[in-house]
């Protein structure tokens, strides 16, 4: 191969990598915004339903973990300063985070489909924002509520993971 | 589409998850707080998590009330029955104990109530 084939080559997925992100996360801030707009009947405030994990599901599977942790990151910071407000991107970032660093770890065991991986988020991610909840308000009880978010994490888990399957197989399989 | 450790995964999370919920259901009664009230005034309140002997002097009268462990009991009363010193310690949401003769009370009240607005951290 010729040397410069590969480094504009390089390059070009780069590239594509970096529009892909772009997209993923104007995506991810959509439907955060749409949930900010639908308070759930939850008295914690930051417990959503994590429409936003469909993105970063799929960016677990398409980019990798630094991009899909990246995208998050900035989701999480734009909807904060944009809708939810400070209070709100703590909750964000400890569920965000948590749910993150275990749907990855459960994806490279390679043991577990998309539905599986995203249900797993689902639950983390109301368990970091209502540990977050603990500790701000000083008070282990609201643990209680964890049966709750328990379900809804795992429903909403599940159901973001059927989606997510379905939309990644109808993404145009782009090499990056 | 679903693989079989996706239903292991999913069972393991359900019965954590409520093995969880129902012990912190268990001792959802457990209070917050200690609130001591002498003829009817609120004395103090103090958490019930922190370990500490409340003397209450009032009236030439002498209470002590002690929180060790998340449980309140009247360690000294000179009170002439006696009836607050016998009594079981408390530890549980709207649980109190009464000396009538000098007229203290003491009391677990809970955070909870529907809205979460005491912040104490
Ligand atoms: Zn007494």
């Amino acid at each position: 191969m010729p040397s410069p084939k590969p480094k504009a080559r390089t390059y070009a997925l780069r590239t594509k990598r970096l529009a892909l992100s772009a997209i993923l996360a104007a995506m991810a801030m959509i439907f955060s915004y749409i949930e900010a707009l639908i308070p759930l009947p939850v008295p914690i405030p930051g417990i959503k339903l994590g429409l936003a994990n469909l993105v970063i599901v799929i960016a677990i599977y398409r980019l990798g973990f630094k991009y899909a942790f990246i995208i998050n990151c900035v989701r999480i910071l734009i909807t904060g300063l944009l809708f939810t407000g400070l209070f709100g991107a703590i909750y964000s970032f400890a569920g965000g985070v948590l749910s993150i660093v275990v749907m990855y770890l459960l994806y490279r065991t390679g043991l577990f489909s998309m539905v599986g991986v995203s249900m797993a988020g689902g639950v983390f991610h109301n368990l970091g924002q209502l540990l977050v909840a603990c500790l701000i308000m000083s008070n282990f009880k609201l643990m209680s509520y964890f049966a709750v978010l328990l379900f809804s994490g795992l429903i909403s888990g599940i159901l973001i993971g059927i989606v997510a399957a379905v939309l990644y197989d109808k993404l145009p399989h782009l090499n990056v | 589409m679903i693989k079989k450790a996706d239903i292991v995964l999913f069972l393991v999370i359900l019965i954590t998850g409520l093995a969880v919920s129902v012990v912190s259901l268990g001792d959802s009664a457990e209070g917050d707080n200690v609130v001591v009230t002498v003829d009817n005034e609120v004395y103090g309140i103090y958490p019930l998590s922190e370990d500490r002997v409340i003397e209450v002097r009032q009236q030439g009268h002498t209470n002590n009330i002690t929180i060790k462990d998340g449980v309140v009991s009247m360690t000294y009363s000179d009170c002439a029955n006696q009836v607050c010193v016998n009594t079981r310690p408390i530890a549980k949401t709207n649980d109190s104990i009464v000396c009538l003769p000098n007229r203290v009370i003491v009391e677990i009240t809970s955070d909870e109530g529907g809205e979460v607005d005491v912040i104490t951290g």
